[in-house]
């Protein structure tokens, strides 16, 4: 194992004061993540720089930010795989969210979006193993899986870890504040999926239908390309909107 | 709690900005380029047709100027505006209504080859025949 | 009167849970966390909702613990676990030997453990080692920490506790032999401010060495680390334990679309910034592989190492060490106003709070009784959502 001397250009605001950046020189391990060179910063430099992150295994979600201007999650980003060995690795907070201080963004617009949405954080699991968010290709054959004698389902977390990246990166919630998002209007489509109750599942179509919704989306498909959970909120806004437009031409048939 | 929020002014460009960005980002970037280049073209037009009204003479002078190399390059620059917005329109209509959405890139290729082509066929007809 | 005004230091499980037991008694709460919630200790936990079968025959008092805790969680936050039971799983002649022990250790801890056919097993986890000889089930369960340590403040917010994050604790304030308040620094803004309390809740987790100190008082803990591993894909639906004591890397708890090897034992000096040892992650690798195999063709999405705030006790062997919380009352080491919680498990966090809320409140003449078993929590979201900053 090979220590590097990585520089790090971190962005720093703190209420009243300039935004600006700091550079930092750590020592980390060459096999390090991206998060373990900021944690040595904290540690080692400055305990007044402020990021967020808990889980450290992207679970959480809180530790999005963006990596030489690309979102990233830093916990699951190895420094090698970004850092090109000499300059310097530039660290800024998401885009379209507004700055609390440093590298933290103020998310309550964003789980206002995701309550409303209704979405239940749990979901049933697939009746196959593994499963994965990465392609994996064929390392391993998908083998279907038996359920317990007491269990009805095994049950999973959805794939969405509410993290931010796809509002930062969508060129739609950089225009427009009120826009759902593409975790917003993917939630209101996991939630539509998921509930067998056609008030809730018109109600949620309704949202999505807003003024503010599916419609502002302009195919940029950088969510897409961002999600680090394969999510897949482009698809799901397309799902939404096909949906919409068969309700639309089903009205006009009967009335 | 106070936050640092950026401008309006700074926020209505930020779609603007492709650096880093992936090849929707820049199919979106440039559909609206050319869409603003279309609008302003059509006000153009509408304003050369106008011309019409003031008779023959005026008319007669606007077509000379048209016959520029200068003039004409303008049109090729109006035809390849017209064929990426066109044809890139055609995926972001079939992508928006869930058809071909994992094929997005590839389509986005194969139809800015079709523009390239077709733009090259028009400056070759427009210059050369 | 006004309502007495107790300082919560420390928004990982500990002190997240104690502010929502101390709100719903009706006492002013302000929690202080230097960095994000779940941001220590807790964010880096195994996720693993205990059933107690880990401890059922050496640390029975946890064991207990655990499966009263377990059940109390599935009723306070369901939609916040993934409920998929667990299997401790005999690989060799010596876990088949230990399988005797186990069942009675279950029996007596009121662990619900069935020993089922080990060709049942393989069909419900078909990446399990294929050399398996004996599988029993346990209630374990998978929850995500933060998302955990959410709900509780969200629930606590909403019945009037303040959360401050980003804002250190940077000196403890006496006036003889009465704690008084705290020195802040909140990072957002650069200040420094002075908080008055009544009461002062440390629950820091391994800092709160570091808080006590403070307060000229100390506390038994050894910080100790360990290593866990986190896989590019979900390889097993319900959590796999080896069936023998605890050691290293003999558990593998799935999440979402991974699984994760953990863990480790070793003492630390510095809990504020912990190298991972390769030679750990390694061996991650390789004793994961023994419950599943497929474990070596998996690329790794994450590794993490954090402290755990251990309560030091007579036996040196850290694996040893129980696994059980603490309250200490300052007051007998000369310090009124000041407590701390430490040691314990995210599993029993909700309890450790109960035990803190008693004995704070009992201080304080507060004749308010613990109703955390039965409250539902509220939406984690409404945490963030409120504008909390």
């Amino acid at each position: 194992m090979t220590m590097l001397e990585v520089s790090l250009q971190i962005f720093r605001y703190k209420e009243g004061e300039s935004p600006h950046y700091d550079t930092f020189v750590v020592q980390v391990a060459d096999s390090a993540f991206v998060i373990d060179a900021i944690d040595a910063v904290w540690a080692t430099h400055d305990r007044s720089l402020t990021f967020r992150r808990a889980c450290h295994h992207s679970s959480c979600g809180s530790c999005a930010l963006r990596i030489n201007g690309v979102e990233k999650l830093p916990c699951v980003t190895r420094l090698t795989d970004v850092w090109d060995g000499h300059n310097p690795l530039r660290l800024d907070p998401l885009r379209n969210f507004p700055i609390v201080s440093d590298l933290v963004v103020d998310v309550s617009g964003f789980f206002q979006r995701m309550s409303a949405a209704t979405m239940t954080i749990t979901r049933d699991a697939e009746p196959f193993l593994p499963v994965s968010v990465d392609n994996l290709d064929d390392r391993i054959q998908p083998a279907v899986v038996e359920l317990p004698d007491n269990l009805s389902r095994f049950n999973r977390f959805e794939n969405c870890i509410e993290c931010g990246i796809c509002m930062s990166a969508c060129p739609t919630m950089a225009a427009d504040d009120k826009f759902w998002g593409p975790a917003g209007l993917a939630a209101i489509a996991r939630a539509c999926q998921k509930t067998d109750d056609p008030q809730e599942k018109a109600h949620l179509l309704a949202l999505a239908d807003g003024e503010h919704g599916v419609w502002r989306c302009h195919s940029a498909f950088e969510c897409l390309e961002a999600c680090p959970q394969a999510v897949d909120p482009a698809g799901k806004i397309m799902e939404l909107r096909r949906e919409l437009t068969a309700q639309r031409f089903k009205k006009k048939r009967r009335g | 709690m106070a936050t640092l929020k950026h401008s309006k002014v700074i926020s209505a460009g930020r779609w603007f900005d492709v650096r880093k960005r992936k090849m929707g980002m820049w199919a979106y970037a440039l559909n609206r380029i050319t869409g603003i280049g279309l609008v302003v073209y059509l006000y153009l037009h509408l304003a050369i047709l106008s011309l019409l009204s003031h008779g023959s003479g005026s008319w007669d002078a606007f077509v000379s100027l048209a016959r520029s190399p200068y003039f004409l390059a303008l049109d090729v620059i109006l035809i390849a505006g017209a064929l990426i917005h066109g044809l890139n329109g055609l995926r972001v209509a079939l992508t928006g209504f869930d058809v071909g959405i994992k094929a997005q890139k590839a389509l986005f290729v194969v139809l800015m080859l079709v523009a390239i082509v077709a733009l090259g066929t028009a400056t070759f007809m427009i210059f050369g025949g | 009167m006004s309502l007495p005004h107790v300082i919560v230091i420390g928004a990982g499980s500990t002190g997240a849970a104690t502010a929502h037991d101390l709100a719903l008694r009706g006492l002013r709460v302000t929690v202080i966390e230097r960095g994000e919630v779940a941001s220590g200790t807790t964010g880096r936990n195994h996720c693993m909702l205990h059933s107690g079968g880990r401890y059922c025959v050496t640390d029975q008092e946890s064991a207990i613990e655990c499966i009263e805790e377990n059940m109390i969680l599935r009723r306070i936050m369901p939609d916040l676990l993934e409920l998929n039971d667990g299997l401790f799983i005999a690989l060799t002649e010596a876990d088949l030997a230990f399988k005797e022990r186990f069942l009675e250790g279950c029996a007596v801890c009121h662990i619900p453990a069935r020993d089922i056919p080990v060709k049942h097993a393989l069909a419900m986890e078909p990446f399990l080692n294929p050399k398996t000889i004996a599988a029993v089930q346990v209630p374990d369960g998978v929850f995500e920490p933060f998302r955990f340590c959410l709900a509780f403040l969200a629930t606590a917010c909403q019945n009037g506790a303040v959360v401050r994050r980003y804002t250190e604790v940077t000196d403890i304030l006496c006036s003889g032999k009465d704690v008084m308040g705290v020195k802040v620094k909140d990072y957002r803004t650069g200040k420094t401010e002075t908080l008055g309390a009544d009461m002062i809740i440390n629950a820091a987790g391994p800092w709160a060495t570091e808080i006590a100190a403070m307060a000229g008082v100390s506390v038994p803990e050894v910080p100790t680390a360990g290593v866990m591993v986190t896989l590019d894909c979900r390889l097993n639906n319900m959590v796999l334990n080896r069936l023998n004591k605890p050691s290293d890397g003999d558990i593998v708890v799935p999440q979402r679309a991974t699984s994760t090897i953990g863990t480790t034992s070793w003492k630390v000096e510095d809990p504020d910034l912990i190298a991972i040892p390769a030679e750990h992650v390694a061996r991650m690798i390789t004793q994961g592989e023994q419950l599943l195999p497929a474990v070596r063709k998996i690329p790794m999405r994450a590794k993490m190492a954090v402290a755990r705030p251990l309560i030091a006790r007579e036996s040196t062997d850290e694996r040893e060490v129980s696994r059980t919380f603490e309250c200490f009352d300052h007051a007998f080491d000369g310090v009124n106003g000041f407590v701390t919680i430490a040691g314990g498990k995210t599993t029993t966090s909700r309890a450790m709070a109960e035990r803190v809320s008693d004995m704070v409140c009992h201080k304080l003449g507060i004749a308010a009784e613990c109703r955390t078993r039965e409250v539902p929590l509220a939406s984690y979201r409404l945490f963030y959502q409120r504008g909390q900053s």
